[in-house]
């Protein structure tokens, strides 16, 4: 062997043995982005912080389609669409709503949020850059977040229900098996679970949150001002329980304020800066394309001088006609720009919901006045109608309507009441569903998925 | 003195005989230094030196054996002879060709136990001269599906090897250059996004880019010769990249001997292979167009004033665009030569490629150097080096939603309207889009640029060779790096532009890609009674560093180009990193050259799998038996019967990402916020397995002029990878990749060539091949699917157990369910190729057909809807209605479906036509002195005749670029063009 050979195979050789390493693949971090891992243990607090401003604003998504899918069916409004007849056709009950069609946008939103907030609360749990209490005023914020859109999504099913379990949520395989679907009764008892936990966990989360507010939550933004709201909503699931005791003692403990300003409340803030939403309700007058035009018997059916009308409602320059439907002379036009915030829940629903839980406990003074004050923001004068439980239900629902309108209430109002008869029909091939049916890719898991 | 005379007294013992001798060139009788001389049935041998003088001392009884790259190996039975002069003949037989069978192993192509399809210079570049090395592979390789994406300068092609290999990954060949693995990436420039063509509503990435693939870089004049290893049975010591088989790739190098110089220039005309042509109109058609269907931005009135105002004139848009003759020009110098230790390969080559379009165009420079050399008769090493430079102006051509694409644009554009520019410079705007596709052509740019460099090293080392053994070491390293630039621009003045927010729209995009590859292998060959062995084992190391960046500004300041001007600006900054390894063990074993196996077992890691640290293994075993080789059929009649059986296995990585479920960026009241995804990565991922068994019989007859090769191939993939789309309820819509299902490739190769006539000055070799594969999903875990690129009704591919994957499918719904049409895969292929060789003339020719091959096919629709094409008029039914109200036009008619647009693409097609004279070296003597050597003139054509029923530019199409599925969208693309060429090489 020469000695070319003997230097060739030994340096070789040394290089080899001294770098085992060549046969090892590194593991390779996601170079472009955080991934979900960073977050699942020992994130920091400025991670912690990040999820918390990432709830509150994807907790804005779904909102646009949950209003108008409701307010089609609940005959507030009809999108007028150019393009796509279906959504004055097929959602008025021309046909069977196709359970794969284009009306579910709020599910998905609404699922991942639940998601989101889940993941949020497991993040903070296994974490120790955050305090116990911190952890709590998380898992109440999570909670209490899970629950709002969770009801919304419910009351969209009703009988169908929603899936009130998850199996490991960050194990992709589980994914493969989601939980259970539980009926309309059992899905309000998960939200109710989980806006009580949200409760008891705000009461364990000291003075601040460890993540910033952003302005919507302007007086909602510590644990104990923020559990106010989640009293709120829970008095919303109580009312959708009929537990009228239960609404009571939650609306004593919300933000309910007989004698102030009924515009009180969180709302979703939007803008235009670059990565933020804006308004997605927002719609310019006199558009073509496809306009949220009011349903044709809002206006004739408000009293005289009802300042909400002109408050929400906008005339068109040119009737809008929907195929065959008769033209709406009004749009809807309840936020100013773009950037206009939308309401979460207010103190005006809260009087609403007093009168009501009044009116179901036969405090029928009490709900009148309570109906008095709504009477007079709108600039109409006191209720001087029959003081019976009939009549003053009739009111109630009469100022729901006019002041929750748009607002994803006057479907399941009418529902609650047994009164979807009731509801206006454009054409005489119209029907009014009571809700909507299961996604197909919902049913279809479940097939798969016994 | 003592020692000197002991050692001969040993040689004379063993009875050991001094033979000295010179090698010579057959051609030139020039002297060969460095061939190889070595002793039958050992491993004793030595090298000629530098006159091509040897001298060795041979046992009785035995023979020597000369070989020297690039030349026919020569056994010489030494008998009583004491000096041997030998004439060794340039390499042309394709028998002696070796083909690859191992990371650091070949074998000689009759003892192959696969179908390996080998493409020699001669006919990869020998006939014509197509731009770029898919192109000149196109209907050279039995079992290859290679379509161009359009005409555009600067390529794009998809070669898919026996049916496609995956759905979702890529299912492109991996190329491998003199032992190194490149990079074959499409690059997204973002001309198909909202701001430019707005082909897709997306800002960011684009899928209808008409973007190039790298391997157009690689000069196809530079290449050898190409082994086509086509699926996991050949392919499988490739392991994990290997699913969509390997083209390996060996480029020319020096030859010991006199320095050789070679000049040549091409010199070409390119034209568009055909126009689809206007139809001219009248009153009477513009009220039936009115009534029946209309354009946008126009009235029947508007229309019969213009025509009015025409007065007659029309305007060919077609011609005005594409018409265009550009003057093709290629140089190229070699320089090659050598001594018995040092050889050397350089070249230099300039290919200059004008567009049929002006502004529009592609040039590519390129320089190489092969260096070869032998450190000593133990240990050689040898070196590639390439550098290229390339440049394509594009233009926009494809899809469009802006009035921006040139050849959708025109197909609306009626002939009577004059849209050229005016005298004082302005463009008139046309209503329909508001836009003037002259005013794109003359004053936008789309533009790419790439500098590349290749270097590969290749070194090998006997480090102990015995009387019957022989263990070497073989380590070959190299890396890939490139540059590719990408400039899009539309000014603000631009019609369109000003009607934008925001006018003005710049894209500067910069990608870097660094390939890296490195493997070291040990080979010993031992014998064992009459079977030779070969063990090799070794490890393979790779690394690809991958950064894309890209600028982009709307609303630029006026003339500006530079993004950062724009009022709105968009950035991206992607990494991707990937590492593999790879350990492989490989066993062959050849009885006498009667049965010829090995069997092979390679293990994978990849940072692209779930597991980066678990192994992933691929086995492979083949087998052939040279029944010829037995005694019992020695017959002069049949020369060759060998039936071959081979197994492979190789896998095919997850997607860059695929693994990975990352936060999302939000922003609320200006604070910046993370949320979880709603697709999420799959931690689990392994690869996708192809397993494919071919079985096949080689025939040789009667002096072997004639030729069968006949291959059956079962190529299955397992666990393919698609998005999996989940409960919404679970609050994810899908994840990432998932393993749904399983699907196969079955195919048929024959390749059957016949040297017709083999006399002194007249030859005729002919090889007729014919192919064909069938796909379909086998299993699949997941609901039916929708899946690869399209246009919803005018044709999607869908995930359909029982079916093929590249079936078309469409309108009408049947149960909800669509309905299925033709496939996009040709239903079989075939090619025919004749050598004619009379004199000093050589003429070659190449016909090839795809048949049953369907496109989704806009084009006549498009030309419907703008009541363009020719027979718009016209009712073939006889019900009154002309042919485009009558089913033709999307969604004007009820009876229309997809049916309409799922067009036969089937051709038969002219690639190479070529015709050359070799000037008698007599004449060359008398005229030039010593100065030349040789010259070659000639003629040729590249697709000159393309016969088709197909209602297109080109039956070969793909507006969505190199897809598994979605393939065969044709969209209005860039006119293919035919070349014709002016040839002169000259050796001096």
């Amino acid at each position: 062997m020469n000695k070319y050979i003997k230097l060739a195979t030994l340096g070789i050789g040394i290089s080899l043995m001294s770098s085992c390493s060549l046969l090892e693949v590194d593991k390779i971090l996601e170079p472009n982005n955080p991934t979900v891992e960073s977050i699942e243990s020992n994130a920091t607090a400025n991670q912690i912080s990040q999820l918390g401003i990432g709830l509150q604003s994807t907790a804005r998504n779904g909102i646009a389609a949950f209003y108008e899918t409701s307010g089609s069916i609940g005959r507030e409004i009809i999108r007028s669409a150019s393009t796509d007849n279906r959504y004055f056709s097929e959602i008025l009950g021309t046909v069977d709503i196709d359970p794969a069609g284009i009306f579910y946008g709020w599910y998905g939103s609404y699922n991942a949020t639940r998601r989101r907030a889940e993941l949020f609360i497991r993040s903070a749990d296994n974490t120790n850059s955050i305090t116990a209490a911190q952890k709590a005023g998380v898992r109440g914020f999570a909670k209490t977040i899970q629950a709002y859109a969770m009801l919304n999504c419910l009351n969209m099913l009703q009988s169908s229900g929603i899936r009130t379990s998850f199996t490991d949520l960050s194990a992709p395989g589980d994914l493969l098996k989601p939980g259970k679907f539980s009926d309309y009764a059992g899905g309000l008892a998960y939200c109710k679970t989980l806006i009580d936990e949200g409760n008891t966990a705000l009461g364990q989360a000291g003075a601040s949150f460890a993540f910033p507010m952003t302005a919507g939550w302007a007086g909602f933004n510590t644990p104990a001002n923020f559990a106010r709201f989640n009293r709120a909503i829970a008095a919303r699931i109580a009312m959708y329980q009929k537990d009228w005791a239960g609404m009571n003692t939650a609306l004593n403990q919300s933000f309910l304020n007989l004698s102030g300003p009924l515009s009180t409340g969180p709302v979703f803030t939007f803008s235009t800066t670059a990565g933020d939403l804006t308004n997605p309700l927002f719609q310019n007058r006199n558009t073509d394309g496809a306009p949220w035009v009011v349903q044709v018997r809002v206006v004739p059916e408000a009293e005289a001088g009802d300042t909400r009308i002109a408050a929400k409602m906008s005339r068109r320059n040119n009737p809008r006609a929907s195929g065959n439907i008769a033209a709406s002379e009004f749009e809807v036009f309840m936020y100013p720009s773009n950037t206009s915030p939308i309401s979460i829940i207010r103190n005006e629903e809260l009087v609403l919901m007093y009168a009501e839980a009044q009116l179901q406990t036969n405090n029928l003074v009490n709900a009148e006045n309570a109906l008095n004050i709504i009477r007079t923001s709108a600039g109409l004068r006191a209720y001087a109608g029959a003081k019976t439980a009939a009549a003053l239900t009739d009111e109630l629902l009469k100022q729901r309507r006019y002041s929750l309108f748009f607002e994803g209430h006057r479907w399941f109002d009418m529902r609650r009441y047994n009164r979807l008869g009731d509801l206006p029909k454009d054409l005489a091939n119209h029907r009014v569903f009571a809700e909507m049916p299961r996604p197909q890719s919902e049913v279809d898991w479940d097939v798969r998925n016994p | 003195m003592v020692l000197v005379i002991l050692g001969l007294a040993g040689q004379l013992f063993a009875q050991d005989k001094l033979v000295t001798g010179k090698v010579t060139n057959s051609q030139d009788d020039s002297p060969l230094p460095g061939v190889t001389v070595s002793v039958k049935g050992s491993t004793q041998g030595t090298t000629t030196d530098s006159q091509g003088s040897f001298k060795i001392s041979v046992p009785s009884g035995k023979s020597l054996i000369f070989s020297s790259v690039g030349f026919t190996q020569k056994t010489v039975q030494v008998g009583s002879q004491t000096t041997i002069n030998v004439k060794l003949d340039e390499n042309t037989s394709d028998l002696e060709e070796v083909v690859v069978t191992g990371l650091a192993s070949s074998i000689k192509r009759s003892n192959a136990a696969n179908a390996i399809s080998v493409v020699k210079a001669e006919q990869l570049t020998g006939t014509t001269k197509p731009p770029y090395l898919d192109n000149a592979m196109q209907g050279k390789v039995v079992g290859a599906n290679i379509v161009a994406n359009s005409g555009a300068p600067g390529g794009g092609i998809s070669v898919r090897l026996r049916g496609i290999s995956s759905i979702n990954l890529s299912t492109e060949p991996l190329y491998v250059i003199d032992g190194v693995i490149i990079d074959n990436s499409q690059f997204n420039t973002g001309a198909g996004s909202r701001a430019f063509s707005g082909a897709t509503t997306t800002s960011n990435v684009s899928s209808q880019d008409q973007a190039t693939n790298r391997v157009a870089d690689i000069n196809p004049a530079d290449i050898e010769s190409m082994e086509i290893l086509k699926g996991p049975a050949a392919a499988a010591m490739y392991g994990t990249r290997a699913n969509a088989g390997v083209i390996v790739i060996t480029t020319k190098r020096g030859k010991a001997g006199e320095t050789k110089i070679n000049l040549s220039q091409d010199i070409g005309v390119a034209q568009a292979q055909r126009f689809l042509g206007s139809s001219n109109w009248n009153d009477k058609k513009i009220d039936t167009f009115f009534e029946g269907y209309g354009i946008g931005g126009y009235t029947a009135e508007d229309y019969k004033r213009l025509l009015k105002e025409a007065n007659g004139r029309t305007w060919d848009y077609e011609k005005l665009f594409f018409g265009e003759t550009p003057i093709i020009t290629n140089t190229r110098l070699n320089i090659s030569g050598g001594n018995d230790k040092t050889r050397f390969f350089i070249s230099g080559g300039l290919n200059s490629e004008p567009g049929i379009m002006q502004r529009t165009g592609y040039g590519r420079r390129s320089i190489r150097l092969n260096l070869d050399q032998k450190f000593n008769d133990r240990i050689s090493l040898g070196v590639s080096s390439n550098f290229i430079n390339s440049n394509s102006s594009r233009s926009f051509t494809g899809n469009d939603n802006n009035g921006v694409a040139i050849g959708y644009n025109i197909a609306y554009i009626p002939n009577f309207i004059d849209l050229t520019q005016r005298p004082d410079g302005t463009y008139p705007v046309w209503g329909y889009t508001g836009q003037n596709p002259f005013e794109i052509r003359d004053k936008t740019d789309n533009l790419e640029s790439t500098n590349r460099t290749l270097q590969s090293a290749n070194l090998n080392i006997d480090i102990i060779r015995k009387e019957n053994s022989l263990l070497k070491l073989n380590v070959v390293g190299g890396l890939d790096y490139f540059t590719n630039e990408n400039e899009v621009y539309v000014p603000d003045y631009v019609a369109y532009q000003q009607q934008r927010a925001n006018p003005g729209a710049s894209r500067v995009s910069k990608s870097r890609a660094l390939y890296s590859y490195l493997q070291s292998f040990l080979t010993y060959s031992w014998k064992v009674g009459k079977v030779d062995l070969q063990t090799q084992a070794g490890a393979v190391r790779n690394i690809r560093d991958f950064d894309l960046t890209w600028v982009q500004g709307e609303g630029l300041l006026p003339n500006q180009r530079n993004p950062l001007t724009g009022a709105v600006r968009v950035f991206d900054q992607f990494f991707q990193k990937t590492q593999e390894v790879a350990v492989d063990f490989n066993q062959e074993f050849n009885w006498n050259d009667k049965l010829i196996g090995r069997v092979g077992y390679r293990m994978d890691r990849s940072s692209l799998n779930g597991d980066n640290t678990k192994w992933y293994g691929f086995p492979r075993a083949s087998l052939a038996i040279n029944l010829t080789k037995f005694d019992f059929l020695n017959t002069d009649k049949i020369n060759l019967l060998k039936p071959r059986f081979a197994f492979g296995q190789t896998g095919g990585v997850p997607a860059f990402g695929d693994i990975y479920s990352t936060l999302d960026a939000t922003i609320i009241g200006g604070q910046l916020g993370s949320v979880t995804p709603t697709t999420v990565g799959n931690g689990g991922l392994a690869p996708e397995r192809a397993q494919e068994i071919e079985a096949g019989v080689d025939v040789g007859l009667f002096g072997n002029r004639l030729n069968l090769e006949l291959t059956f191939y079962n190529k299955t993939i397992f666990d393919f990878l698609n998005p999996y789309t989940l409960s919404p309820g679970s609050g994810v819509t899908s994840i990432k990749a998932f393993a749904v299902g399983d699907f196969e490739n079955v195919g048929t190769e024959i390749s059957l060539t016949g040297k017709v006539i083999e006399k002194k000055d007249l030859s005729l070799v002919t090889t007729l091949a014919f192919w064909n594969n069938k796909t379909t999903i086998t299993r699949l875990t997941i609901p039916e699917t929708f899946a690869g690129f399209g246009f919803g009704a005018f044709g999607r591919n869908r995930l359909r157990q029982g079916a093929s994957p590249t079936a078309w499918y469409g309108t009408p719904n049947v149960n909800g369910q669509p309905t299925q049409y033709a496939d996009a895969q040709p239903k079989y292929q075939m090619s025919l190729n004749t050598v004619l060789k009379w004199k000093n003339f050589d003429f070659s020719m190449l016909w090839h057909t795809s048949q049953g091959n369907h496109n989704s096919n806009l084009n006549q629709e498009l030309r419907d809807e703008g009541g363009n094409t020719l027979d718009w008029m016209e009712d073939s039914d006889g019900d009154g209605i002309v042919n485009p109200l009558d089913g033709r036009l999307f969604g004007i008619n009820a009876s229309n479906n997809t049916s309409v647009f799922v067009q036969d693409a089937s051709y038969i097609r002219l690639r190479e036509i070529a015709v050359y004279y070799t000037v008698p070296k007599s004449f060359l003597q008398g005229a030039f002195g010593k100065v030349i050597k040789g010259a070659k003139l000639g003629i040729s054509a590249q697709n000159p005749i393309t016969i088709t029923n197909y209602f297109g530019y080109d039956p070969e199409s793909s507006n969505f670029g190199n897809r598994a599925l979605g393939f065969g969208v044709d969209l209005t693309p860039y006119p293919s063009v035919k070349r014709t060429f002016f040839h002169l090489s000259l050796d001096f």
